[in-house]
């Protein structure tokens, strides 16, 4: 009763807080810019979306005025690019970069093909692409032109694989904002741990603020002499922290779901989230053991927060596989895994252990502090 | 007394505290460590097919393919794709049970030779229920164009004796460095450089909210120096540190590597930078009540900062430098890439530095100079701002 009266206290503490309010505002918002930030960057740099979505006609290419009518021409035009043509190749070439992202002409008597593309604009990926694919088609059917082929024979030889897509599930399949594979990597592979991750970062603040706030307006004492053991009152401070942030993890796990970005296994992510955010919150609740003031704990909290996103974060670019081992194990790597896919691997589970490991041994660290800190104060 | 006293006392009371030497010294440590993931995440994010900013994702989806004549398995990625080589009921029963994404089912020889110039029959199933379809489908498509490329060009080979062919070749030409590096490699060094600015809200924070909060800022306001000099001396205390970590920070970035050119000229716009950074923090300090008030305002005060800094920066960055930009981040890019500058580009950033310089210390200073603010009880945000643009005067002379 005692343990449960601490806790409501704590959750009332924290929801008639305006600033833990607003930064879980804050939180949508960052939320929604990542996601949109996700698919505009889709879109740039996939072709078929960008001929989709209308974009590909505003990539200007130049030819100079010799090549209209020509072959190589109508190769690009098959691309959807918007061409614009130079009285010659040096006026074209000083452009490159400006008016156009690009420049083709014939380089040499042989009818060799100059490219000349300007790297730093932002469709070059696209542009690249689709004009490296029209010269291919360019320089096939100038080889195959001279041999006496029929159509039929060109085509197969310019497309010599043909895929059939045999759709399983189709009445099932997972609905997706956008069917690009840029936009699926990013966001299982970065933003959705980032995003479910996001409300531990901001739990570690609360736990300081709720302890070292004691501390500075001097109840902590008399917090120490109820009737509670020091396990109880850490129990009853940071279960509403934990809880406060699991919800605001399955509320970002729905919201995404709405955004078309379903996540898997959302119970197993929340097991794994309730001791990633235990470990935070240890770290947290020692921070405020070893500090004396907000202003120490927010310097301390902010170091730890440095750490937490290079350990969690930096594996999720990194491609080291004689590290692959304990790479797995880092809990973002698990919560790609789990969150991007329908079916679940059990091996994954054991790969929680490390995480819950390190957790428990930080909260039981946390709370030999604690003692510690409750010896000396009383 | 001068402002320089209350400079001296605060630097000395700073450096005393061993917490925040502590502190200082692990932010040099934060630092070294996000240099040495940063050169990893380089080495990462540069592949074959060029630049890309994804994450590293290994074996991300999983295919199950059935090659006998290794037509497609040796152009699939092995980073992204978990490939298992299997017979076709084993990969299809894995794929119903939800083992694999995909499965790709090419002929045998015994059903298709190579040698005949007909479409290669390929099946992709696919697993619509799982998102990663999509990148299956994509790496799929991508192994399908290099596989593509050398099959057409066996069977052309076939078809005429090599010393006949006559392809056009291809002369491809790059110009400027490729946008996502440059975003790294200049952006993610500016904001490293900048970083130190923002590191220190809290000191600025503690010198006057903790005056207010530890009730002497009674005490001070009684000694014989007038309310300005203990802003300005308390805002050069905090530049003074900023500059010492800047310096210290730099040192370490030449040490790591980083290729920062005219580091003097660099280093000056930097600190001329916590001018305006340390004027606006000290306008919030002055008007809030206690650490959590200021605590709040910082923080969006800081995003406004920073979005102010890096966005022109970043359309700079796109824009390939067509536009001058009133944000020091912008110049220190341009001058620490060792690029041509012309006077708007500096004359525009220095302007706006000094304005919002001197706009901030006087909103901050006349702010510290009312009792109300410092003392209580403090008046509403929309009452300070009609009494700031003197609305009050007008209202009073009318009254009259």
């Amino acid at each position: 009763m005692k343990l449960l009266a601490l806790f409501k206290k704590e959750a009332k503490d924290i929801l008639s807080n305006k600033i833990y309010l607003l930064v879980v505002f804050v939180q949508l918002l960052i939320i929604l810019g990542a996601y949109g930030l996700a698919i505009t960057s889709s879109v740039v740099t996939d072709p078929e979306l960008l001929d989709e979505w209308g974009g590909s006609a505003t990539i200007k290419v130049g030819l100079p005025q010799n090549l209209q009518g020509s072959p190589l021409e109508e190769s690009l035009k098959n691309q959807d690019l918007t061409l614009m043509y130079f009285p010659d190749v040096e006026t074209g070439l000083k452009e490159v970069g400006r008016e156009v992202v690009a420049l083709v002409y014939i380089s040499n008597e042989e009818g060799d093909i100059g490219l000349q593309i300007d790297n730093t604009n932002v469709f070059y990926p696209v542009a690249r692409d689709k004009i490296n694919t029209a010269l291919d088609y360019y320089q096939l059917e100038e080889i195959l032109s001279s041999r006496r082929l029929s159509t039929e024979e060109i085509n197969i030889i310019q497309n010599p694989l043909d895929i059939n897509e045999i759709k399983i599930n189709k009445e099932s399949a997972s609905p997706l904002a956008l069917d690009s594979s840029y936009f699926v990597e990013i966001m299982y592979g970065f933003i959705v741990p980032f995003i479910l991750l996001l409300p531990f970062f901001l739990a570690s603040n609360i736990v300081t603020d709720s302890v070292v706030g004691e501390k500075e307006r001097k109840t902590f004492e008399v917090l120490l002499m109820t009737p509670l053991s020091g396990p109880m009152v850490i129990a009853g401070k940071i279960l509403p922290i934990l809880l406060f942030s699991l919800i605001q993890s399955g509320a970002w796990i729905m919201l995404l779901y709405f955004l078309q970005v379903p996540v898997y296994n959302p119970l197993l992510l929340m097991v794994l989230l309730f001791f990633v955010g235990l470990g935070f919150i240890g770290m947290g609740v020692l921070i405020s053991m070893l500090v004396d003031s907000t202003k120490e704990a927010n310097s301390a909290v902010t170091l730890l927060l440095f750490f937490a996103t290079f350990v969690l974060f930096l594996p999720l670019f990194m491609n080291i596989p004689a590290l692959s081992g304990i790479l797995n194990t880092i809990p973002t790597v698990i919560i790609v895994r789990m969150s991007s896919g329908p079916y679940l691997n059990p091996l994954w589970i054991l790969e929680f252990l490390p995480s819950v490991f390190v957790s428990l041994a930080i909260f039981a660290l946390s709370i030999f502090y604690f003692k510690q800190e409750g010896a000396i104060r009383l | 007394m001068s402002s320089w006293t209350i400079t001296k006392w605060e630097l000395k009371n700073t450096l005393h505290n061993r917490k925040f030497i502590l502190i200082f010294f692990l932010q040099l440590v934060v630092l070294l460590m996000m240099v040495l993931f940063f050169s990893s995440f380089m080495e990462g994010i540069e592949s074959e097919e060029g630049i890309s900013l994804t994450p590293s994702l290994n074996q991300f989806a999983s295919l199950d393919i059935y090659d006998p004549q290794n037509i497609l398995i040796n152009q699939l990625n092995p980073e992204i794709l978990e490939i298992n080589s299997n017979k076709i009921d084993i990969a299809l029963n894995r794929l119903e049970g939800g083992d694999v994404t995909g499965v790709l089912i090419l002929p045998s020889s015994d059903d298709f030779n190579l040698e005949e110039i007909k479409p290669v029959p390929v099946n992709l199933y696919i697993d619509y229920e799982d998102p990663k379809r999509s990148v299956i489908k994509d790496e799929v498509s991508t192994a399908q164009n290099k596989a593509s490329s050398l099959i057409s060009e066996r069977w052309i080979n076939d078809l005429t004796p090599q010393q006949e062919v006559s392809q056009p070749q291809i002369q491809e030409e790059t110009q400027g460095e490729a946008l996502p590096l440059q975003l790294i490699n200049k952006v993610m060094t500016a904001v490293l450089l900048f970083l130190p600015l923002f590191l220190f809200g809290n000191l600025i924070v503690d010198s006057i909210v903790g005056e207010k909060e530890r009730k002497t800022g009674e005490i001070l306001i009684a000694m014989p120096l007038s309310r300005s000099n203990i802003i300005l001396g308390k805002s050069m205390a905090v530049i003074i540190t900023m500059a010492l970590q800047v310096a210290l920070w730099m040192v370490l970035m030449i040490l790591a590597g980083y290729s920062i050119e005219n580091p003097g000229l660099v280093y000056l716009i930097v600190v001329t930078t916590a001018l305006p950074i340390v004027g606006l923090t000290s306008i919030i300090a002055a008007f809030s009540k206690n650490y959590k008030e200021a605590g709040i305002g910082i923080t969006f005060a800081y995003v406004a900062i920073i979005g102010f800094l890096i966005v022109p920066a970043l359309a700079y960055i796109s824009q390939q430098g067509r536009y001058v930009s009133a944000s020091t981040m912008t110049l220190a890019i341009k001058v620490f890439s060792g690029e041509p500058l012309s006077p708007g580009d500096i004359i525009v950033p220095f302007t706006s530095l000094l304005l919002i310089s001197l706009i901030s210390y006087y909103i901050s200073i006349w702010l510290f100079k009312r009792d109300d603010i410092v003392f209580g009880p403090r008046p509403g945000i929309l009452r300070l701002l009609f009494e700031f643009a003197t609305l009050n005067k007008v209202v009073n002379y009318f009254k009259k």
